[in-house]
């Protein structure tokens, strides 16, 4: 085994992780300020690829250009999954952190299955953009320049996430997360932090939806294969960590690869949950973990 | 009074109805995955069913077994019902399922299921509740071995399959004078991948070429960079995947971004004999082979094949394929061993199924005709092997059939 493959698959592993990270923190920021996994995070990026994929369909416009506008409509979908259902939801008395689980499982399948009621079960797949079938070539080792600018956008999306924490609108987020009650009386409207969080969450996914699109096949199950892996890496990350998130995708992407690549591919996922048990024996709240 | 009228003529409405029917519907349970990862293989698997019994109860009338329609003659024409059933590729799930159909649904049959991960629960069921379950698309050899009474198969397996590729391998090699040294395995971890990928060790063992690298992977991973590296590095003469649609998708276009192309591919269909993924890979998967029991371009022998793939295509709007082609004669052939038992008593069933004897121009399949063993495989099922050439898939092998040359670019 040369140099070049080592490399080579690091790179391809580094790339699917900033992917991952992407997915990771929109899960993450949900998460940080609720309380709540999310179980429809999946889903999410599902619809946000249907969404790049219809569109692509429609007007044959690149997908990259549909980076802010799917992004919106994700922030606006996020936004109405917290007032028409986890705002409800957070109201019941008893057992609020099993209903809200269960509101967002079934939300998951009720997706899933109006995804494949509306576009049905075959696989789809964006046939034209600018970077499709593109591949840099540095010295033997190969990136593919779809992959390659998905790992820059969600570095991006996340500069615009760091940046969003240091607002007056962060400072809220996070007052929200450390005592929700409390910020009521210093002025805060709980509720639309929250709702501002699950929209902001939406959008990270969403980007990572339109990215993926492009090089990715899009299927009402596509979400399914992406959300275990954010769930490990928000865990692994630390819960509520952005920085965690970036971090814990990256290392999940390259573990992943190298354990494909050096053990056995059919071990992969044995590889990503054996570092994950590591650190939850040493660091239960993850690797950047506050709570 | 008048409530009194009312009650009597439903029941006369009731009693008339059952009698008019001519002859009770024989009832057949169908286990696909119609959800989850493998869902687009299932839906059109119902497709395919759907259009099978339309061939048995309608009037199409095409030269085929039981093409003339009009249900099963010595039931008295009874119709064939299909009962779906979505196992979502969990083999506990197509353990439940089929255990459903049989004790609630009634069913006389079981068909089914795509990954053959599931047929070993399914056919386990049916030999408890001794109903037949005819296997249509399940392709792991191991299945027949088992020593079930009631599995029957009538598309060939995957030692039946590989042995065909051996074969091409050798005579494109005579004729040509550039043979296989080195071939690389990928393969998913199922039953499926497995039997498959030993079956080729060991024909490759038998030819002398060498197994560069035999690569087995997670199916339905987000990514598979890290494979198709290995399968780079290797640079064999042949890949050979075992692969469902998804993982076709990303191994082809994987092979691509990291600068590779590779010499040939010989698929054991699957994943690669659908659509979606030369929609998805486009010019990537031109050249690529694979094979199949299905030969659509086989008209001139089968001239079924066009009617009843129009059927088909009017239902499901696309062409009918390896998969989709097994599932409608694996229907046609239950359905003539019902006809022929002339009962759904499971004896009689299961005898008439044993005698099964169809000479291969009365069904759409390139075979010579449909003829189980003691163990339920069909072993009159002969494989092709097709190349993908301007998006369609082509008849390569074996020669005599052939609908165009080979494009050979081992040793060049």
């Amino acid at each position: 085994m040369t140099a070049t493959v080592i490399l080579q698959v690091a790179v391809g592993g580094l790339l699917m992780g900033l992917i991952y990270a992407l997915v990771a923190a929109g899960l993450s920021l949900i998460f940080g300020l609720m309380d709540v996994v999310n179980f429809a995070h999946g889903e999410l990026l599902m619809l946000a690829m249907y969404a790049t994929f219809v569109v692509w369909l429609a007007t044959g416009l690149d997908p990259l250009l549909l980076l802010v506008p799917v992004a919106l409509l994700l922030f606006a979908l996020g936004v109405a999954i917290y007032h028409l259902l986890m705002a409800r939801a957070l109201s019941v008395r008893f057992n609020r952190g099993m209903v809200q689980i269960f509101v967002t499982f079934g939300l998951a399948i009720l997706l899933r299955g109006a995804a494949q009621f509306t576009f049905g079960s075959d696989f789809q797949s964006i046939g034209t953009s600018l970077l499709a079938g593109h591949t840099l070539n540095l010295g033997g080792v190969f990136v593919p320049l779809p992959q390659l600018a998905a790992g820059i956008v969600s570095l991006l999306a996340f500069g615009a996430l760091f940046v969003i924490g240091r607002t007056e609108f962060g400072r809220a987020l996070e007052a929200t997360r450390e005592d929700r009650e409390a910020v009521a009386l210093i002025g805060i409207d709980r509720d639309r932090i929250f709702a501002l969080g699950w929209g902001l969450g939406a959008a990270a996914v969403g980007i990572a939806g339109v990215m993926l699109a492009i090089f990715y096949y899009v299927s009402p199950n596509v979400g399914a294969n992406f959300a275990l892996i954010a769930y490990v890496t928000v865990a692994l990350g630390g819960f509520g960590s952005l920085f965690g998130a970036l971090v814990a995708g990256l290392l999940i992407g390259l573990v992943e690869a190298m354990t494909a690549l050096l053990i056995e591919p059919s071990l992969k996922q044995v590889g990503m949950f054996a570092i994950y048990l590591a650190v939850l024996m040493f660091r239960p709240r993850g690797l950047f973990g506050t709570m | 009074m008048q409530r009194v009228m009312l009650v009597v003529a439903a029941f006369v409405l009731a009693i008339g109805g059952g009698a008019a029917r001519a002859a009770d519907d024989v009832v057949i349970g169908v286990l696909y995955p119609m959800t989850g990862p493998n869902a687009q293989v299932g839906n059109d698997a119902k497709a395919a069913m759907e259009t099978a019994a339309d061939i048995i109860n309608g009037s199409h009338n095409i030269p085929m077994l039981l093409g003339k329609g009009g249900g099963l003659d010595k039931l008295g024409g009874a119709k064939v019902r299909l009962v779906f059933a979505d196992h979502q590729g969990d083999p506990q799930k197509a353990r439940a399922e089929a255990e459903r159909l049989i004790t609630q649904d009634k069913v006389v049959a079981l068909i089914g299921s795509y990954q053959s991960a599931t047929a070993a629960t399914i056919s386990q069921v049916a030999d408890r509740y001794e109903v037949p379950y005819m296997s249509a698309d399940n392709s792991s050899p191991s299945l027949n071995q088992r020593g079930l009474k009631w599995f029957f198969r009538t598309s060939p397996h995957d030692v039946m399959f590989t042995q065909a590729m051996f074969d091409f391998f050798r005579d494109i090699g005579a004729k040509t004078g550039r043979k296989v040294k080195s071939v690389v395995l990928f393969h998913e971890d199922t039953i499926f991948g497995t039997d498959s990928s030993n079956a080729q060790k060991q024909f490759a063992e038998a030819a002398g070429i060498k197994v560069a690298a035999d690569i087995r992977y997670r199916g339905n991973s987000p990514s598979l960079s890290a494979e198709v590296q290995q399968i780079k590095a290797a640079n064999a003469d042949v890949i050979m995947p075992s692969s469902y649609t998804s993982d076709a998708i990303l191994l082809m276009r994987g092979l691509h971004d990291v600068g590779y192309t590779p010499k040939a591919i010989m698929a054991q269909s699957a994943g690669f004999a659908e659509q979606a993924l030369i929609d998805a890979a486009g010019p990537l998967v031109e050249g690529v082979m694979s094979r199949s029991a299905f030969a659509l371009d086989a008209t001139k022998a089968r001239p079924a094949i066009p009617q009843v793939n129009a059927l088909y295509k009017a239902r499901n709007n696309k062409d009918l394929n390896d998969n989709t082609g097994r599932e409608i004669t694996a229907m046609i052939v239950l359905a003539d061993a019902i006809n022929r038992a002339g009962s759904t008593e499971p004896e009689k069933l299961h005898a008439a199924l044993v005698a099964t004897d169809i000479p291969g121009d009365q069904t759409i399949m390139p075979w010579k005709g449909v003829k189980f063993d003691s163990t339920g495989q069909n072993v009159a099922a002969t494989p092709v092997i097709q190349q993908i050439k301007d998006g369609k898939y082509r008849t390569i092998y074996p020669f005599d059939v052939a609908v165009q040359e080979p494009e050979w670019n081992v040793g060049k």
